[in-house]
């Protein structure tokens, strides 16, 4: 959204924005209460949420949470808190692009550096579904989009 | 935008009240994180407190036909010691900046974590992104693909190779940091009609061996094949 408002004060310059190029902030006006809503639930039930991702991920694979002799549950658990704080951030101001241009590219590269692309790719998937049960339908569809976006770019080999 | 790492001077520093409260956050490439632009100064200081100058596509095109003008063929010999220079001095520059964000020493880091690290700079400063595949190593040879050189993309289709910068940024880098002479030739060029530049790192032997096929008229393709079967001409 702060992308948007950027690029609109951008292209209007001099002139009143169209009913079209203001569409987005009416969007998301409506949308506020639930954001922050949505927001307030993730963050009173982040630790859960890691946890039961964790859980089921163990569950599926325990080998994911190991590099060659190394126990990298806690590394895991900062990555994904980090992650999952960022991305409840980018749903709040509907601001997916700067979480892609300010975190995602450079998180990319990272992972990839350690070999973690499966784990990361797990991690998002569980966590799409663990996160459904802390939310609303409603809520988890504003959310949702992202977790795939991490999915996707930080779970492709 | 271009850096000057060795130009730095200590009165120049990045203070972004970003930056001030979180000095140490790693994920500071974003546009409005990396710059910080001064406009009373004059100055744009990056998160590393390098000093960056913006230059247009004019400038580089400048640099590079009027460098031809001055010295002839020579040029792309003179761009390659200029980025060997950039990439001895810029090895030192990483070395201190990383150690203090990382608190670790960069010898006891995992290698490639360490190298994407040294290019994001390059990446927020435009220099393009990279992939670097570090399959041959041990074998005494790597290659690193650059996608939106900022020359080749600048010059456009000249039917030849022509960042000769970045070979030399990457032999002097590589150079530090191995602590041995390494070489480094690019085998495809965006310039050459092709979707994103390659180069080839390794001994002296090696590029050698890799410049006289290029001349032959081999591919990038050819001449990785070529080195992984050992051949040496």
């Amino acid at each position: 959204m702060l992308s948007q408002i950027q690029r609109l004060s951008q292209e209007t310059e001099g002139r009143y924005a169209s009913d079209e190029e203001l569409r987005f902030l009416v969007e998301y006006a409506r949308s506020f209460e639930l954001r922050v809503q949505t927001y307030q639930k993730i963050q009173a039930a982040e630790a859960q949420i890691l946890q039961q991702v964790q859980a089921k991920m163990r569950s599926l694979d325990p080998t994911l949470f190991r590099s060659g002799n190394d126990d990298i549950t806690n590394k895991w658990k900062r990555d994904t808190l980090r992650t999952l704080r960022y991305s409840a951030a980018a749903m709040l101001i509907d601001d997916p692009e700067a979480l892609r241009e300010r975190f995602l590219f450079w998180f990319q590269t990272i992972m990839r550096a350690f070999g973690a692309q499966k784990s990361c790719g797990v991690t998002y998937t569980v966590m799409q579904e663990v996160i459904k049960q802390h939310l609303t339908t409603s809520e988890a569809s504003l959310i949702l989009p992202i977790l795939e976006v991490n999915r996707r770019m930080l779970g492709t080999v | 935008m271009a850096n000057s790492t060795w130009g730095s001077t200590p009165e120049l520093l990045h203070q972004s009240s970003a930056k001030l409260k979180n000095p140490k956050k790693h994920n500071h490439y974003g546009f409005k994180d990396f710059f910080q632009f001064d406009p009373n100064r004059g100055t744009i200081v990056d998160w590393n407190n390098s000093q960056n100058v913006l230059t247009t596509e004019d400038f580089i095109i400048g640099l590079v036909e009027g460098l031809e003008e001055e010295v002839g063929e020579a040029s792309a010999a003179t761009m390659y010691t200029i980025g060997c220079d950039w990439g001895q001095k810029d090895a030192f520059f990483f070395e201190k900046w990383f150690e203090k964000e990382y608190d670790r020493p960069m010898r006891q880091t995992n290698l490639l974590f360490l190298l994407e690290t040294w290019w994001w700079p390059f990446t927020a400063q435009g220099w393009g992104r990279w992939e670097i595949d570090l399959g041959d190593r041990k074998q005494g040879f790597m290659f690193i693909n650059i996608f939106d050189s900022a020359v080749a993309r600048t010059l456009g289709d000249v039917g030849k190779p022509v960042c000769f910068l970045y070979a030399g940024l990457f032999a002097g880098f590589f150079t530090e940091l191995v602590k041995k002479q390494l070489s480094c030739i690019e085998i495809q060029c965006y310039s050459m009609g092709e979707t994103y530049c390659k180069f080839l790192l390794g001994g002296q032997d090696r590029i050698d061996a890799a410049s006289f096929w290029l001349n032959e008229g081999a591919t990038a393709r050819d001449i990785e094949k070529r080195l992984r079967s050992g051949e040496l001409r």
